[in-house]
């Protein structure tokens, strides 16, 4: 799955390229597999558990991370000699955070269903290491353009592991695809059309009506446990990433 | 190392630039946002009588139809405790700007000794008949849960529901709202039983049926939300029966 | 008693790590012995036992509207919090630094984590929506700061002993962790909907 993502943001990167060198491009791909922000690096879990329930929020917040992720260390990398090394984090964090807070300003302006969905969540977007861990490691001694690349190639391989965890979670929890969302897709959850005086909650009356939504997708610890069998599934293709400890 | 001066400089200008950016941003959007945040309420009204709205689904409305259906046909009206109607003046000064009975924070409300609540209640006109709409609000598994409950013209009958939750489980508990099945099953249930008793509609666990007034199914899998539910019903419902009892006499 | 209720249910039943899952890069990244588990799992209880009163302090009476701005200045929760959070995580640094030389050393680079540990932001959000008054946000910092405490201990015993197992090479290290963290969120999950109030009520 990850080896997929890696190809498109390739494909898509090519056009552009006198502005993507080689490295440029690595900058992107890089954290979607060898070093992916959460199966990897491990960094910005956190957020990653608690709003992959459904798709649509966990599309939502990747793009929210990817613009504060970027924008933060595009920020970051501008001001990286005039910022003083003994407020360093503070104002690294205060950074961050008039990102995330123009990102709830907006949602509260533009999409206000999904702003109350996220509710505390778009806060911890802050204290999402993945932006912090970028700024300390990369931002604070590269460049505005590779930094800004890295931010987004950070913010993209989040964002791949949200969107992949919240689609086996909200199809096999929940049986619909992009709840709540205008695309939404009830793939075997139940059949509205039918009137009964119970709750259906099975696939009733749909294709697949031998199907029983799984409790177990649904709680937060399912996120623990897709996360560890990509790793496992990453790990066994990808032998140099291996814990030797 | 910068000197003391620097840093102290560097801070005050970035803070300035910051706040500057900020409520530059707040204010040109607190317009907007305020008129989404009312929408969205008036939205989670209506959806309790979605049946009685035609086939308009008050989730694809959009924004203005929800604002003209809200000013055209619903009368707002907020109560006391003994079922006497507080004024709009009165529901301003206990801080809730406007002063309509969509104002009124559930939440905040929720959180004062039962006797000193206030609550909101809003009178729907389907040109031929009038559907009463209540608010009732409780504790789910991780958080709050709410309802507006419709009930007819007899004020026993309910004739629509609508649920939402704070943060329940997706595929559990939070399917009070994500599944309609779940609020379909409360319409034709009856707050009364034909001696006048009050039961209000309570969860049961499987098999109920159309003829069991006070009864619906739950959740399975989402007993605590589904307690929640059946707490919310009767208590809430329950604040309401002064008032009601006022007008029936009338 | 409701203050304890409130602690019981932060530590215990609403637990930051195993119900809600905040914090975790942190818990991953020092769980790897028990020992580093226990200094930065004291430090969490001290930052998110000073910071939420504090938080709760500045939203109360500097963002509200009946603060002394008189303005609704929410939109700056944020930054403020962060703030206060960092400065305060900053303080522990130098008093470890000070106090235990060992123990910083030990710790190295994760104590600055604790800023960007989502459970005390976290905290402190979740205090805000929850209309926390001054005393039950002492009372949740507390018992979520112990709950944490208790989650990383727990993990990092396990991982101890889990490393003379013969776990497959790919999920070695981070990968069990993640699995042994969705199986104690499992088992935390048992104690899910008790009330406390209930309990010791005597019910």
């Amino acid at each position: 799955m990850a080896e997929n993502t890696v190809q498109e943001t390739q494909v898509q990167a090519k056009p552009k390229e006198p502005l993507f060198g080689k490295k440029e491009r690595k900058l992107l791909s890089d954290p979607l597999n060898d070093n992916n922000p959460i199966t990897v690096q491990v960094l910005g879990v956190c957020s990653a558990l608690a709003v992959t329930s459904l798709v649509y929020p966990s599309v939502v917040m990747s793009i929210a991370v990817v613009f504060v992720c970027a924008f933060s260390s595009l920020f970051t990398s501008l001001l990286r000699n005039s910022i003083p090394k003994q407020v360093r984090m503070i104002v690294q964090l205060v950074i961050i955070a008039t990102l995330v807070t123009i990102v709830e300003l907006v949602l509260k302006g533009f999409n206000y269903p999904i702003y109350k969905q996220l509710s505390v969540y778009i806060g911890l977007i802050i204290t999402n290491c993945i932006v912090m861990g970028r700024l300390e490691a990369f931002a604070m001694a590269n460049k505005p353009w590779r930094s800004f690349l890295d931010g987004v190639g950070n913010g993209l391989g989040y964002g791949a592991i949200l969107i992949i965890v919240a689609f086996f979670r909200e199809v096999f929890g929940k049986g619909t695809l992009f709840a709540g969302s205008p695309l939404e897709w009830n793939i075997i959850g139940p059949n509205n059309e039918i009137v009964s005086y119970t709750i259906n909650t099975a696939a009733e009356g749909s294709w697949l009506g031998w199907y029983s939504n799984n409790g177990l997708m649904v709680m937060p610890a399912a996120a623990m446990f897709l996360i560890g069998i990509f790793i496992w599934i990453q790990r066994s293709y990808n032998k140099k990433l291996i814990d030797i400890s | 190392m910068h000197s003391t001066n620097y840093i102290v400089g560097f801070v005050a200008i970035m803070t300035t630039v910051v706040a500057i950016v900020l409520t530059a941003l707040f204010l040109g959007l607190k317009e907007r946002s305020d008129q989404n945040a009312a929408i969205f309420n008036k939205r989670a009204i209506l959806s309790a009588v979605k049946d009685q709205l035609g086939d308009q689904d008050p989730k694809y409305m959009g924004d203005q139809e929800v604002l003209d259906v809200f000013s055209n046909q619903i009368q707002q009206i907020s109560l006391d405790m003994s079922g006497a109607e507080v004024s709009t003046a009165d529901i301003e000064a206990l801080g809730y700007k406007g002063g309509q009975a969509e104002h009124i924070d559930m939440k905040k409300e929720k959180k004062k000794p039962e006797g000193e609540r206030v609550l909101p209640l809003y009178v729907f006109d389907t040109g031929s008949d009038k559907i009463y709409i209540i608010s009732v609000r409780g504790n789910g598994l991780w958080d709050e849960i709410w309802g507006n409950i419709a009930l007819g013209s007899d004020l026993n009958t309910i004739v629509g529901a609508a649920f939402d939750h704070q943060g329940e489980t997706p595929g559990l508990g939070a399917e009070i709202k994500d599944n309609p099945s779940f609020p379909n099953m409360f319409k034709g249930k009856k707050i009364y039983d034909e001696n006048g008793k009050y039961h209000s509609v309570i969860g049961v666990k499987g098999g109920t049926t159309k003829e069991d007034f006070h009864k619906v199914d739950v959740i399975s899998g989402a007993t605590v939300t589904s307690d929640g539910v059946t707490e919310m019903m009767v208590r809430g419902v329950k604040y309401y029966e002064p008032y009601f009892n006022k007008i029936q006499s009338k | 008693m409701e203050l304890f209720n409130i602690f019981l249910k932060a530590a215990f039943i609403e637990n930051l790590v195993l119900s809600y899952f905040l914090g975790m890069c942190s818990y991953l990244a020092v769980s790897k012995s028990v020992k580093t588990a226990f200094g930065l799992g004291l430090a969490v209880i001290f930052v998110l036992g000073i910071t939420m009163p504090i938080n709760w302090v500045i939203n109360e009476f500097l963002l509200g509207e009946g603060g002394i701005f008189g303005t609704d200045l929410t939109f700056l929760r944020f930054i403020l919090f962060i703030a206060v959070i960092a400065s305060m995580v900053q303080l522990v640094e130098m008093i470890v630094e000070k106090y235990s030389p060992a123990l910083y050393n030990s710790l190295g680079i994760f104590l600055p984590l604790i800023t960007v540990n989502c459970a005390i932001l976290g905290g402190s959000l979740f205090m805000v929506s929850r209309e926390y008054n001054f005393g039950e946000s002492v009372a949740f910092g507390l018992g979520g700061g112990f709950g944490w405490f208790l989650a990383v201990i727990a993990i990092a015993a396990i991982r101890e002993k889990i490393r003379y197992s013969n776990v497959p090479p790919a999920l070695r290290g981070l990968g069990m962790a993640f699995i042994l963290t969705g199986l104690m969120g499992i088992a935390f999950m048992a104690l899910m909907g008790i009330d406390p109030s209930a309990l010791t009520a005597g019910k």
